[in-house]
């Protein structure tokens, strides 16, 4: 269990008895804060640092009657999988629901990863206060369950407006309902021809059958082309470094984590304590991050412009078809074995589109496969439409279980 | 060759809203030290901003008094670096797009006329933590108070349009001025709520070039920006003269010497967009809601001053220039004196007592009714002019009614004849030299028994009276 947890609830009761989410056990990453529970993000920076009060999506699940069985393992500061233990708690049957920060993917890969349900809301349609995040234009709190039925349930306590998260758009102030009762009319997807042309045999007959559950539920499906589909990662990876160099400076291990004793004055002291405490996905990600921001700043302003073009391309596309359909993984790339920027970058390279657009994304396991052979399959909804998605995900969940 | 100074102003204001700026914490910098902190000025990690809208309203209603144009859209940015007062990293600040733009300020100009000095633009930021630094004892040592972090200032950024620290100085008292009298902020370089930041470089004279400038900072009175100002001027001269080049950089103020030191090369940190805090969005209806909140000021008051009360231009001046002392003058001319002699005497007098006490007027015992009673007294000659002057600092500093002051203060004038004729006799009698020197022509030596006269009656002889008897008794 050591290996599995960083901590775990001495007292996993629930602190209400009734509720929507009674007796559901969640499990989440240290980057949530919990009150009184460690909270340093897998970071030595932050080591030591025990959240002050609960983040506002622990109080609403806390409220709804959900239980907290304890915070996993995580990659440093959220970025990538390497070391997350998150999707084994669940695979374990030690909890119900994992709650995933997905900054480039990490909640979809992880349930695609588990053959699990993973879904990533639209960005600002779950409060972030409390998260210890990186990426704060790109992350949303994401959910990991076996079926869709309990991230259902969970999203609609803990969306919807939070003062204390004045960065939440206006066009989520709603929050989020399920969709009652579900489907109804024809639904289009659009297949992604970009992801498709890239594919092995391997991949290309998992995706087809992926497509052929998908078609079952009535949703018909067409080829749409994506066009600069190659330039969502360098987007993703300028802004993310800049907004991530930033994010850190406030991690600085100084007032909390390793506070480097070596050092003639405070520069060089919290010089080292930060060469000391980064590790090494982590610390390029940051220098390459202050590069642009202090040396090259041109880019990262070309990158914003680039990225609300992407935006608007995403938007259009999506004003034609219901959704949009990709794979999750990529053969051959694990993201849970990505240790370095570029091989960060080559594994989630199918799921950090959803993450420069701030879309709905909704990861769907292949009942037929073992898990690792699974590539998963996404589909990316309208911006706010994140109850389609999961009324889509429901039936197909109950398609794959009708025919076992 | 003949230089011409190139001067522009980055102004820090400490706005007086009673929370910080993203958090709710008590903005009271003076504090006991970390007194008024929480998650979010502390920047912990998962803490949220969350913008005052106290702070956004004043920081406001300051751009409007400074005759700017509030932006539809501003936005806030991390201006990164990092210091021990800034343990986040990044100061949340408007670079790309600032609260609002294009104001201006008036000022009199050395050569007496009127001159407009233009504001580039004004935003929104928060203040740093303090650093206390503890030289004595065996380890010294450097403590960091985070009270101030987090508390709403706005930096005013002037065009380059001031030439000399004459210019430099009226532009920050004509801000001040404005500043003070929305109520927003208290604007004292002491206290360092008002920081004066100079931009200051030389070209030669009748050209309209931008050479690299120099900044100065550390100044902590009108007559330090002004100081400073002269003396980065002459050094700057006597550079370019020896054919020395200007590097850009950052001098400090030394109030003690007077002179200015090197301190750095000047930093300009990188501003990124910070997305996890709100934009500010404004309407016109919301703007024209704070636009009427902003009091009559400082110039419209004077030019009715001078249509009302018949002020010159230079006593209207006087009355206006801080709103308090405006206020009282209207209150104390209702009361019925004539308006000229109440603003001399605010003017002359009460000024500089409230000076010498660092007084406001409103933290003293004079009311408007008591100080027109005061004008009254003398008006009617129940007491002398420099009676009325002790009387008025027993009025600002104790509750005694004016009656009572005069009655204990044995302030009634001597105007009897009688008492006055002993008293000169008497005078006479002690000073037969000059008298007998006055009566062979030399008629100063009046003015010596005059005084002796008053200084007889301990000041309460009515000079007029004193002046009339003390001739005839003479001519006898």
């Amino acid at each position: 269990m050591a290996d599995l947890f960083t901590f775990s609830n001495p007292s996993p009761v629930p602190s209400a008895t009734s509720g929507p989410l009674a007796g559901l056990r969640v499990v989440v990453q240290p980057n949530l804060s919990v009150q009184g529970w460690p909270c340093p993000a897998g970071s030595p920076a932050l080591a030591g640092y025990t959240a002050l009060s609960h983040a506002t999506v622990v109080t609403r699940l806390a409220q709804a009657g959900a239980v907290l069985a304890g915070s996993s393992r995580m990659a440093e500061l959220g970025l990538g999988l390497a070391g997350d233990t998150t999707a084994r708690v669940l695979a374990e049957g030690r909890a119900d629901l994992a709650l995933i920060n997905d900054t480039i993917g990490e909640a979809r890969a992880a349930a695609a990863g588990a053959g699990l349900f993973g879904f990533k809301p639209s960005w600002g349609l779950v409060s972030r206060c409390g998260l210890t995040g990186l990426v704060p234009s790109m992350e949303s709190i994401g959910l990991v369950a076996a079926d869709p039925a309990p991230i259902i349930a969970a999203l609609a306590v803990m969306a919807g407006p939070d003062p204390e998260d004045p960065s939440i758009p206006e066009d989520c102030a709603a929050g989020f309902r399920a969709q009652q009762p579900p489907l109804t009319g024809v639904r289009i997807a659009g297949v992604i021809q970009e992801c498709v042309d890239n594919m092995d045999h391997t991949q290309r007959n998992a995706f087809e059958e992926g497509l052929a559950r998908l078609g079952a539920t009535g949703v018909t499906t067409r080829m749409v082309n994506l066009d600069q589909d190659d330039l969502f990662a360098d987007v993703h990876h300028i802004v993310a470094a800049v907004e991530a160099s930033s994010s850190a400076g406030k991690y600085d291990g100084v007032r909390y984590g390793h506070r480097s004793p070596a050092g003639k004055n405070w520069n060089e002291m919290v010089l080292n304590t930060r060469s000391e405490s980064f590790g090494p996905l982590i610390k390029p990600f940051l220098f390459q991050g202050a590069y642009f921001q202090f040396h090259n700043y041109s880019a990262f302003e070309n990158a914003c412009r680039i990225r609300g073009r992407l935006v608007q391309a995403t938007s259009d596309m999506l004003g034609q078809v219901d959704m949009l359909v990709a794979p999750t993984c990529r053969p051959a790339h694990d993201p849970a074995r990505a240790t370095t920027i570029e091989a960060t970058y080559a594994a989630f390279g199918l799921t950090l589109p959803a993450n420069v657009t701030g879309l709905p994304v909704l990861q769907v396991p292949s009942p037929a496969r073992a898990p690792g052979t699974d590539f998963g399959l996404q589909l990316i909804g309208k911006r706010c439409d994140d109850a389609g998605l999961l009324a889509i995900g429901l039936a197909l969940s109950s398609a794959a279980r009708e025919g076992r | 060759m003949t230089y011409e100074a190139v001067i522009g102003l980055e102004i820090h204001v400490q706005l007086n809203a009673a929370t910080k700026l993203f958090c709710d914490c008590p903005n009271r910098p003076g504090d006991e030290p970390n007194r008024n902190i929480c998650p979010v000025c502390l920047w912990l990690p998962g803490a949220f901003p969350h913008l005052s809208g106290q702070a956004l309203e004043k920081a406001v209603l300051a751009c409007l008094a400074l005759n700017c144009t509030i932006q539809r859209q501003s936005a806030f940015d991390q201006k990164v670096y990092y210091y021990p007062d800034l343990p986040k990293g990044y100061q949340l600040s408007q670079h790309h797009k600032p609260l609002a733009k294009n104001g201006w300020v008036d000022i009199v100009a050395e050569d007496g006329r009127l001159k407009r000095l233009r504001i580039h633009h004004i935003h929104l930021e928060e203040d740093v933590a303090k650093l206390v630094h503890e030289t004595e004892g065996r380890t010294p040592i450097s403590l960091v108070d985070f009270n101030r972090a987090g508390t709403p200032l706005i930096e005013i950024v002037s065009e380059p349009d001031m030439r000399s620290s004459h210019d430099a100085m009226e532009y920050v008292k004509a801000l001040r001025a404005q500043l003070r009298y929305t109520g927003c902020a208290e604007c004292s370089l002491d206290q360092g709520t008002l920081r004066v930041d100079a931009n200051i470089s030389l070209r030669p004279a009748g050209t309209d070039v931008f050479n690299t400038k120099v900044e100065v900072k550390n100044m902590n009175s009108i007559r330090n920006v002004g100081d400073a100002i002269a003396y980065e001027i002459t050094r700057q001269t006597s550079c370019l003269e020896k054919g020395e080049p200007i590097v850009l950089h950052t001098r400090l103020w030394d109030p003690e010497k007077r002179v200015t030191t090197a301190m750095r090369a000047k930093f300009e940190g990188p501003c990124v967009p910070d997305p996890s805090v709100a934009h500010i969005v404004v309407d016109d209806a919301w703007c024209d809601a704070i636009r009427r909140q902003l009091p009559e000021m400082p110039a419209q008051k004077a030019a009715r001053f001078t249509a009302t009360f018949g002020l010159n231009p230079e006593e209207a001046s006087a009355m206006s220039a801080e709103r308090d002392i405006a206020e009282f003058f209207e209150a104390v001319v209702v009361c019925g004196p004539p308006p000229r002699k109440a603003a001399g005497w605010i003017g002359s007098h009460l000024m500089p007592v409230l000076k010498e006490r660092n007084l406001a007027l409103g933290a003293t015992h004079l009311g408007a009714e008591r100080f027109a009673a005061l004008l009254d007294a003398l008006e009617k000659q129940q007491i002398n002019h420099q009676a009325a002057r002790q009387v008025l600092v027993q009025l600002v500093d104790s509750p005694v009614s004016l009656a009572q002051i005069l009655e204990n203060g044995d302030f009634g004038q001597i105007c009897d004849s009688t008492d006055l004729e002993t008293l000169i006799e008497r005078v006479l009698a002690a000073h037969p030299a000059d008298v007998r020197d006055y009566r062979n022509g030399n008629a100063k030596v009046e003015g010596f028994l005059m005084g002796q006269v008053m200084k007889a009656s301990r000041g309460k002889a009515n000079p007029g009276r004193v002046r009339q008897l003390l001739a005839q008794q003479l001519a006898k």
